[in-house]
């Protein structure tokens, strides 16, 4: 690695939105030719900072320098044109276009000035690059067509063809596999050999440690600390981000207690969106006090059977059953009735009623019961939002607030809230703990292996390795639409083996 | 300097009052710039407005007449935007409802006063009527994902065509054969006496006469009012409103919804059509220039959008509009030329629609180099600061 | 061959369809940007009645009146788009409403008549108006003589428009960014490309066609004005464009189909064949037609794969700060 000189570079960077400091004085610098990772928990600070080097957001204070000239930045499309690009976690691709035609989009030079397209050159260049850098991709091919790996190969892709001279990519690995995930690393060292710079954003240890040339620590909107990777430990690192020492916080608790299965899912089939298959036959058991985690990454069809389960969406085929009784498919009553709980993956979109209040969120599954009638007992109702804001520890302006004014930690306290309210025997929990602060992932974990204790039979679905690891008594991965047992759950290698499709684990 | 525009945590009661009423106050200064820039004098345009409205001998009455088709067709707007269903079919929906609430007079009716079982049968004819026009946009929504706003529109001008044939081109049950008049001006057949509906008269202000589809308008948004903020069939309606994922997960029948607040809503114009024939026209009304020529349908929508579709506030604005439209028609020429009543009522929903930002959210204007803070990312990707 | 009904009914259909067809290239502009314009009739409405008051008022040369006629409805419709614009684009209000409200204001017992009865339009037939250009030896020719040579310059007029438009969005660079606009605003937004000004542009544009269609109205296919005039076209230019798929070359077939429906009555009418019971028939035609349509269009299969685009209707709001 030969460091240059330092290519981006921010000084004092200070961002606030209400009621959070998000960045406070920060210092970073990366140089010609690294991979620098910027590491954190959720809610350190990170991509706020990095919407500010890519131009989104802009700084209440300080300064961001580029090359050494000090520079300000007024959209996006500022920071592309200095050679600073963004690589999102959410792609920001059109989903009707080639991916020739969205490299055009956001082209400001040569052939994508001009006012008649030629998609040929683009095709071409798209080839080219796909070999150099080992991201092949048919530039002819709409990008809805393509898997979300693909997807994120035309976004780095868009990148080097605006001839980005440093790159910012936000928890790209997210949605990958473990293989693809090595391949990235590859690309990325590619990339940075020809002098440009890469800022890698994660909050994994493993990643930060395997790709990275230097590491800066974000906490709580400060910069604690830039080190050479490789003179870091992993240990030295996960106490800088969580300032405390850290303890691999394994929540395994006493297996003695085992109840009978109370969810059994057999021979399922369920219809995706675009008409494709996306859960194959698939059987599982969760037994009361167990908990059974999925592995993968996510479009697998995890979404799919989560729903299916819970009776949000019918299935084709196949049987479920809660504490014995047969559910009817596409049901969500009748499952709710049976004693099933369903935390949704998306918990704006379907979590809650973003615009009503709280007191009719929290009836979101209960209000039919206690009716006078046709009519709500709506006093009831208030004061049993109420109970649940303080035993919950909602932050909440009240009752009435709308429920999209919380934030995203609150909000899936309300529907834990929710879903463990009555007579639980199965709780679906589906990415539970995504996008949230350290502390709203304690809590979140906390409930789920409170509600183990209690006899739940708690099916987590999760992207996270790390959290499956930490939870998780039995591990499945789901991979197009199928379920493989994991043999041995300290087993890395197996579990990255089937989360990419591997027939047998074993050889 | 920056206009920064925020989500406000919470909704103050007087914002929801504050706005439609200024609205009112804008849109009445804008037209008077649009009078005058034609050649009128807003001042005293406005004082025959409302002394026509409200004020002179025989004003309260006419209003009421102008009102009550209004307070049916906004509740009737209300009942379905409320769950995001655009019903545009108000207008057809109103003439079905006359239609078989007519037939239901003519055929149930006799000699004698007003009888209340009749009276009853029409009703519920004129809300069948109604409802079941409705219903056709209803099922291609539920059904087929059809865009509702579309089809109820186009099925008013069908409806029209209908209404229009039944009285003029064709030898109908409704229309009137008899009689010196009957070949030469095709008309209604006159209601029996039975099937009139009464008027409750108020001794005041020399004797108000309040129809009796006033009342029902009244006890219809008592109902609707209650139906959905009372009931669990109001419970899911205002989920599916907000959130159709939220509604999925919640088990809330969707295309069971959707009729049914379909139907609901047309048989609230339905109901509107039927009190034309059995509180004002005495018959059906089939000429093109009449009752077709009102646009109580259309009207509707301003009313229940200026109204938040709220029911009561609704009845309330009814009220209002029926004045204005009043007043428009009572001085109908060279001081008042038509389409004066639709521009204005064009603007209120304008200022209506421009104000409701100001209900959801802050506007501010913020200089630049200070720290105060600024719009929230969207919530949707959860973006962790 | 020439007066058979067929084809009487296609050159018809041709004549009466190039309102539809202009009111849906416009509205195809603004969806395609994501703004959804329920106005369209409102707009057709002033664009009508401006457009004939220029030729009542204006001393001069039949073209100039003419030409003149039609830029001062465009003018007219796109003022009427501006309202609109404001409060959806600025205002984030409720495109259905905003729109409703539009049509409202501008509509049969709004603006336009307001207009028209205080300028005293109506009733008069108009001092000049589109004819067919091309000779009458050419507009005998057999089938093509009436349908392709018998019409006036508007219909030749909005060949060219279906051309451009058509270009304009597939080959053209603004064209790849209004479609991205449409699709995925916020991608669209990240590659620099300026959401608003291109919903405002396209917004204003396809009020300027709406105005050209209502012109086209009361100059070209009844030359006169009438309060209300259009009767609904503005409607089923919108539904037009759902069932063109939002595209050009198939708002022009759609546009046609439904010309040769509103041209049905009058044909028949025309030919003394009785109308009877069918007058309510052949009214009720064009608008049932519609529903029929929409409906087998609107059905899971066709909507996967051909669909709106994808942020039509939904006001764009960029996540900054």
């Amino acid at each position: 690695m030969t460091a240059d000189g330092v290519a981006v570079e921010a000084r004092a960077i200070t961002k606030r939105f209400p009621g959070v400091l998000a960045n406070d004085a920060v210092d970073f610098e990366a140089r010609r030719g690294e991979v620098h990772a910027l590491l954190g928990e959720n809610g350190a600070g990170k991509s706020t900072l990095s919407h500010i080097l890519s131009g989104l957001y802009r700084p209440d204070d300080g300064e961001i320098r580029l090359h050494g000239q000090p520079i300000s930045f007024h959209s996006p499309r500022d920071a592309i044109d200095a050679g600073v690009c963004m690589v999102h976690q959410h792609f920001r691709l059109v989903e009707r276009f080639t991916v020739a035609e969205n490299l055009i989009l956001g082209d400001r030079r040569g052939a994508g000035r001009r006012f008649r397209i030629d998609p040929t050159a683009v095709e071409a260049q798209v080839r080219k690059l796909g070999e150099r850098y080992r991201l092949p991709v048919n530039p002819r091919a709409r990008i809805w067509q393509l898997s979300v790996g693909e997807r994120q190969r035309v976004e780095i892709l868009n990148a080097l063809y605006q001839e980005a001279r440093v790159l910012i990519l936000d928890e790209p690995t997210a949605v990958l596999t473990p293989d693809e995930a090595d391949t990235l690393f590859e690309t990325l060292r590619e990339i940075v050999a020809e002098g440009r710079t890469v800022i890698f954003i994660s909050h994994k240890l493993n990643e930060v440690k395997a790709v990275s040339d230097r590491v800066t620590v974000l906490r709580a909107g400060r910069a604690v600390a830039t080190v050479v990777t490789a003179d870091a430990s992993p240990q030295s690192l996960a106490s800088l981000m969580i300032g405390r020492t850290f303890e691999l916080a394994t929540r395994r608790r006493d297996t003695a207690t085992r109840g009978d299965a109370v969810l059994d899912v057999r021979d399922l089939w369920v219809e995706g969106d675009r008409g494709s298959t996306a859960v194959k036959g698939v059987e599982l058991t969760v037994g009361g006090g167990e908990i059974v985690a999925i592995a993968g990454v996510a479009g697998n069809g995890q979404r799919e059977l989560a729903e299916a389960i819970a009776g949000v969406r019918p299935r084709t085929r196949g049987t479920v059953r809660v504490a014995g009784r047969a559910l009817r498919s596409g049901d969500p009553r009748a499952a709710h009735r049976a004693g099933l709980g369903f935390v949704p993956e998306d918990r704006l979109g379907m979590g809650v009623a973003p615009n009503l209040p709280l007191t009719m969120n929290v009836e979101l599954k209960s209000y039919r019961h206690g009716t006078l009638g046709p009519f709500l007992r709506l006093r009831r109702m208030r004061e049993r939002a109420l109970a649940a804001i303080r035993a919950y520890e909602i932050k909440a302006p009240g009752p009435d607030a709308e429920a999209d004014t919380l934030s995203g930690g609150n909000i899936q306290k309300l529907v834990l809230a929710r879903e463990f309210a009555g007579e639980l025997r199965v709780l679906i929990a589906a990415s539970p703990t995504r996008g949230l602060d350290v502390g709203a992932v304690d809590t979140v974990h906390g409930h789920l292996c409170d509600a183990a204790e209690r006899g739940v039979g708690v099916l987590l679905i999760s992207e996270d390795l790390d959290e499956i690891l930490a939870l998780a008594d039995r591990i499945l991965v789901m991979y197009e639409g199928r379920l493989s047992q994991v043999e041995r759950r300290d087993d890395m290698d197996e579990i990255a083996a089937l989360m990419a499709g591997a027939e047998n684990a074993r050889p | 300097m920056r206009v920064t525009v925020e989500r406000r945590l919470r909704q103050p009661r007087w914002l929801a009052v504050a706005v439609p009423a200024g609205s009112l106050v804008f849109a009445f200064g804008v037209a008077a710039i649009v009078l005058v820039a034609t050649g009128h004098d807003p001042v005293s345009s406005y004082r025959q407005l409302f002394d026509a409205a409200f004020v002179s001998t025989g004003s309260l009455d006419q209003t009421l007449i102008a009102a009550t088709p209004l307070a049916f067709t906004g509740l009737a707007a209300a009942a379905a935007f409320r769950m995001r269903i655009f019903n545009i079919g108000a207008e057809g929906q109103l003439y079905m409802g006359a239609i078989t609430g007519a037939a239901a007079g003519l055929y149930l009716g006799g000699r004698g006063g007003p009888s209340a079982f009749v009276i009853a049968a029409m009703v519920v004819a004129g809300c069948a009527g109604g409802a079941a026009w409705a219903s056709i946009s209803g099922v291609f929504r539920a059904f087929f994902g059809t865009s509702e706003i579309l089809t109820s529109l186009m099925l008013n001008y069908v409806a029209g065509y209908v209404l229009t044939y039944l009285i003029f081109q064709s030898e109908s049950y409704w229309r009137q054969t008899k009689g010196f008049n009957a070949t030469v001006f095709p008309t209604g057949k006159p209601l029996p006496s039975s099937a009139v509906w009464p008027g409750l008269t108020v001794h005041a202000q020399g004797g108000i006469v309040l129809p009796l589809g006033a009342g029902l308008a009244v006890l219809a948004a008592v109902v609707l009012w209650a139906l959905y903020r009372r009931t669990r069939f109001g419970f899911e309606v205002q989920v599916l409103g907000d959130s159709a994922g939220a509604a999925r997960y919640a088990g809330v029948r969707t295309r069971r919804k959707i009729l049914a607040v379909m139907a609901i809503s047309g048989a609230i114009a339905g109901l509107g059509g039927v009190s034309q024939d059995g509180d004002f026209r005495h018959a059906l009304d089939g000429d093109p220039n009449g009752l077709q020529k009102q646009a109580y349908g259309y009207s509707g929508i301003v009313v229940a959008a200026l109204g938040r579709y709220n029911p009561f506030a609704v009845v309330l604005i009814a009220f209002l509009i029926g004045g204005l439209d009043n007043a428009g028609n009572t001085l109908q020429g060279a001081d008042f030329p038509s389409g004066l009543v639709g521009v204005i009522q064009g603007i209120i929903l304008f200022s209506a629609l421009g104000g409701e930002l100001l209900v959801r959210h802050r506007v501010r204007v913020v200089r630049r180099a200070s720290a105060v803070a600024a719009a929230p990312p969207a919530a949707a990707p959860e973006a962790s600061p | 061959m020439n007066n058979s009904l067929v084809v009487a009914l296609i050159a018809s259909g041709v004549a009466y369809g190039t309102p539809l067809l202009f009111g849906a290239l416009g509205e195809l502009l603004a969806e395609r940007s994501g703004v959804l314009n329920l106005g369209v009739e409102g707009m057709m409405l002033v664009g009508a009645v401006m457009g004939f008051w220029t030729v009542q008022r204006v001393h001069g040369g039949s073209a100039l009146a003419l030409v003149l006629a039609i830029v001062v409805a465009a003018v007219a419709g796109t003022a009427m788009a501006a309202i609109h614009a404001f409060l959806v684009i600025t205002l984030r209000a409720s495109q259905i409403v905003s729109g409703l409200a539009l049509t409202i204001f501008a509509g049969a017992a709004g603006l336009s008549s307001y207009l028209g009865n205080d300028l005293n339009l109506s009733g008069l037939p108009a001092s000049h108006a589109f004819h067919p250009v091309f000779p009458n030896s050419m507009q005998s020719w057999p089938i093509v003589g009436p349908i392709v040579f018998g019409q006036n310059p508007l219909v030749y007029a909005s060949w060219v428009c279906v051309i451009a438009v058509a270009f304009y969005l597939a080959r053209t660079r603004p064209g790849l960014n209004l479609r991205a606009v449409g699709e995925a605003p916020g991608a669209a937004d990240a590659m620099g490309i300026d959401v608003v000004k291109y919903r405002y542009a396209h917004t204003l544009a396809g009020g300027a066609f709406a105005g050209i269609a209502g012109a086209t109205v009361t100059l070209a296919i009844t030359p006169q004005w009438v309060s209300g005039i259009t009767g609904g076209a503005g409607w089923i230019a919108i539904a037009l464009v759902i069932f063109a798929f939002w595209r050009p070359e198939l708002c022009l077939v759609g546009a046609y189909f439904f010309g040769a429906m509103q041209a049905l009555a009058p044909e028949l009418q025309a030919r003394n064949i009785s109308l009877g019971p069918t007058e309510l028939w052949t009214n009720s035609l064009p608008y049932a037609a519609t529903v029929i349509v929409l409906v087998v269009v609107s059905s899971r299969g066709a909507r996967r794969r051909l669909g709106a685009p994808a942020a039509l209707g939904v006001p764009y709001v960029r996540e900054e700060a």
